[in-house]
């Protein structure tokens, strides 16, 4: 009965077993199975297919410090309702020059041509949580022009402080042998 | 009680343990056997709200889990609202 169970974990979706498959499996076998297990599997292996759209999963995430700023660099794939996945591949460069600052995103969705953004914004002045900020962002097309949008925009000044806690949070998963995945949950957990 | 999601956090609650180890307790603690995928139901349930959380497996196959902060908090409200209903309905039958 163990390996016709052991079998019957392949009715779970892929990214399921990825995650939990390999200590279920280990279960089944410490486990005293019994029919109404075999039940209680196949409904459960149903509500992992109807439940799996609420699932992203982080193939990468890699952050580096730079002079004056960051990088970032993610994957994440996303389920989609038809079971395939769709992955959402990003690199975010942030550079902070005192009164001023440049961020630089490049990023993609599945097969769709990559969109890069350039934003260089001016800081303006502090209003309690918030400061005002002069932008000039640069969208590149894929075909060389270039669109052109210069806007005020008012930031989160607490953002900074949350972002730098999750990207200690991350070196600290990351050196701990923890997953992509594992240390955003983890993230999720605390914050 | 019988909701699944509470009696793993019931568990964790003595200790990290991993699947086998919170199945043996449940049945102990609770007269409760639970299936091995409504359990790892739950526990999927339990980690993406952030309420339990993996720890690194001791043999690389049995992954053991532990309560989260938040996790903890959750188990106390619904156990205070479980105590709460326990103590009304013996109070009433008392009465009746």
């Amino acid at each position: 009965m163990k390996s016709f169970a052991r079998w019957l974990v392949g009715l779970y979706p892929r990214q399921w077993r990825e995650r939990y498959g390999v200590e279920f499996i280990a279960l089944l076998e410490d486990a005293n199975l019994k029919w109404r297990d075999i039940f209680d599997l196949l409904r459960s292996a149903l509500e992992a297919r109807m439940n799996q759209t609420a699932l992203p999963h982080i193939v990468n995430l890699a952050s580096r410090d730079i002079p004056n700023g960051y990088e970032l660099e993610t994957a994440v794939e996303y389920p989609r309702e038809d079971g395939s996945t769709l992955l959402v591949r990003s690199f975010h460069r942030e550079i902070d020059l005192g009164d001023s600052y440049i961020t630089l995103n490049h990023s993609t969705r599945g097969f769709e041509p990559a969109q890069t953004i350039l934003v260089c914004g001016k800081k303006g002045e502090v209003d309690g949580d918030f400061r005002t900020d002069q932008t000039e962002m640069l969208i590149l097309q894929i075909d060389g022009t270039v669109q052109r949008t210069e806007q005020t925009v008012k930031t989160w000044l607490k953002y900074d402080a949350i972002r730098d806690r999750m990207r200690e949070k991350y070196r600290s998963g990351m050196a701990a042998g923890l997953s992509p995945d594992e240390i955003h949950r983890r993230i999720l957990a605390t914050d | 009680m019988s909701d699944p999601t509470l009696l793993v956090l019931a568990s964790l609650a003595e200790g990290d343990k991993h699947g086998y180890a919170m199945l043996e307790d449940i049945q102990r603690f609770a007269g409760v056997r639970l299936g091995p995928g409504t359990l790892y139901g739950a526990i999927t349930r339990l980690e993406e709200r952030g309420w339990i959380r993996p720890l690194k497996p001791a043999d690389d196959r049995r992954r053991p889990y532990a309560l989260t902060p938040g996790g903890r908090e959750y188990l106390e409200e619904q156990l205070s609202g479980l105590n709460q209903i326990v103590r009304t309905g013996l109070r009433r039958l008392k009465h009746a």
